[in-house]
């Protein structure tokens, strides 16, 4: 069996999963909401200000949820001990972090969405015009903050002190993303065309591919005693 | 691709978990049709033993053959190996049906329906089965783990403790199950604390202590 149709395969059962339970967009959206709301509440002075905190609080706001997410989505992996069937069956091992990886996208996609809007809508913030980008560094972002994510979350599965090695341990390694993230963010706020934010998009691409390869490559190996 | 093998043989296999040696020097062979039990007390190396023929884990010293393949160098073998232990490997907010599936299709399994189907009825899985795993019994739990850990038919079958918690009808159905793996030609082993089990199925038994083997012996 290939990788991409095992990926996909671990995909597909992590979706039928949410579909059912609703347990990682409801969880992590509520959450996301939270923040996006007391954050609101705590730093509106004027439109000035708003303009300038409003990325801090997109983007701490993902970077939380998006922790809650794969601590989730890689709990039901553990239970049952499940894990371990599937590591056991003749599929690569590097599938199921692809499939894990997939599944965190299309969960924070989901949530992001909202976060952007209640973002706009809270820090009363005019998104269309600089909506493509943002979207495109949330997206790059995303990808990188959840391939880094998703193998230190995997390697939870295998210990007790999980939380730790998700919060811990993974911020450090992604700050690079999400200083890009920020910073680009608060350029487009600022009235910054895409041209004037293409170094920090470089460098989110840059990030993205050293960690989903990385990820590939080193599942197995940080999977194995 | 099916492998086959008549045999499952491990040469000088050590493990060594930081300063901990759970396996030292191990050499055993497994013969197909034959039920091996190992035994030992907590922290002989039992566990550890399963886990490198089941190729969750790496040996720190020695090699596993199938056969004549050395398992390092063909990870394809996994195929061939089926794992049922104290936790039954499903997940639960899928139904018994949908794990099967999921599984067979990870063992990229020919003939998908035709296969879940002889398995649904060979298990017994009625209506229960149609609701998520985290509402079943032990019992019911078991066997869905029971169908997969032998939906493909593998040649080297590990059970570990696998009639932890069951009642007297469902250890019979488990028993059921190996001994008709046994006649298929499985190569299986048992590591069990259950002595009725293990004195019901076993052809072989092998002792453990400290990480090596102390005592080998056929049933009477």
């Amino acid at each position: 069996m290939s990788l991409w149709s095992a990926a996909l395969l671990v995909l597909k059962k992590d979706l039928q999963i949410e579909l059912r339970t609703g347990e990682v967009t409801v969880t992590t959206g509520l959450f996301a909401t939270l923040v996006t709301l007391l954050a609101s509440l705590s730093f509106f002075i004027d439109e000035a200000t708003a303009r300038l905190v409003a990325p801090g609080v997109l983007w701490v706001t993902v970077a939380f949820a998006g922790v809650l997410a794969m601590g989730r989505t890689w709990s039901r992996e553990r239970d049952n001990d499940v894990f371990r069937g599937l590591m056991l069956s003749p599929a690569p091992r590097s599938a199921l972090y692809v499939g894990k990886l997939l599944g965190t996208l299309v969960f924070l996609a989901v949530v992001e969405s909202f976060v952007v809007l209640e973002v706009g809508l809270l820090f009363n913030l005019q998104l269309a015009p600089v909506l493509g980008p943002m979207v495109l560094l949330l997206v790059l972002g995303t990808i990188g903050f959840a391939a880094a994510g998703n193998l230190f979350a995997a390697m939870g599965v295998r210990t007790s002190a999980r939380d730790l090695v998700l919060a811990v341990a993974l911020f450090p390694v992604i700050a690079p993303a999400l200083l890009c993230g920020v910073v680009g963010t608060r350029e487009l706020l600022a009235g910054a065309p895409l041209s004037d934010i293409w170094a920090w998009i470089k460098i989110l691409i840059a990030f993205d591919l050293i960690f989903v390869t990385a990820g590939i490559l080193l599942f197995e190996l940080l999977l194995s005693d | 691709m099916t492998v086959r093998f008549e045999h499952v043989q491990t040469r000088a296999l050590s493990k060594v978990y930081g300063p901990t040696r759970a396996l030292t020097s191990v050499d055993v062979r497994f013969e197909r049709g034959h039920v091996t039990s190992v035994e030992g007390p907590n922290g002989s190396g039992k566990s550890t033993l399963l886990s490198l023929l089941g190729m969750l884990t790496r040996p720190s010293k020695g090699e596993i053959f199938f056969g004549d393949r050395a398992v390092g160098k063909s990870p394809s073998l996994r195929a061939a190996v089926g794992v049922l232990g104290h936790a039954p490997m499903i997940y639960p907010d899928l139904n018994a049906h949908e794990n099967l599936r999921l599984f067979a299709q990870l063992y990229d399994l020919p003939n998908l329906s035709e296969r879940l189907q002889l398995l649904a009825d060979r298990f017994g899985l009625g209506s229960w089965s149609d609701r998520p795993a985290r509402t079943y019994s032990r019992g019911q739990l078991q066997r869905v783990a029971l169908a997969r850990s032998i939906l493909h038919a593998p040649q080297l079958l590990l059970l570990d403790e696998p009639s932890t918690g069951l009642d007297v009808a469902s250890v019979e159905r488990l028993v059921a199950v190996v001994q008709a793996e046994r006649e298929r030609g499985a190569i299986i082993v048992l590591v069990t604390h259950d002595d009725p089990l293990r004195d019901r199925l076993a052809d072989r038994r092998i002792k453990l202590a400290h990480g090596r083997v102390v005592n080998e012996e056929a049933e009477p």
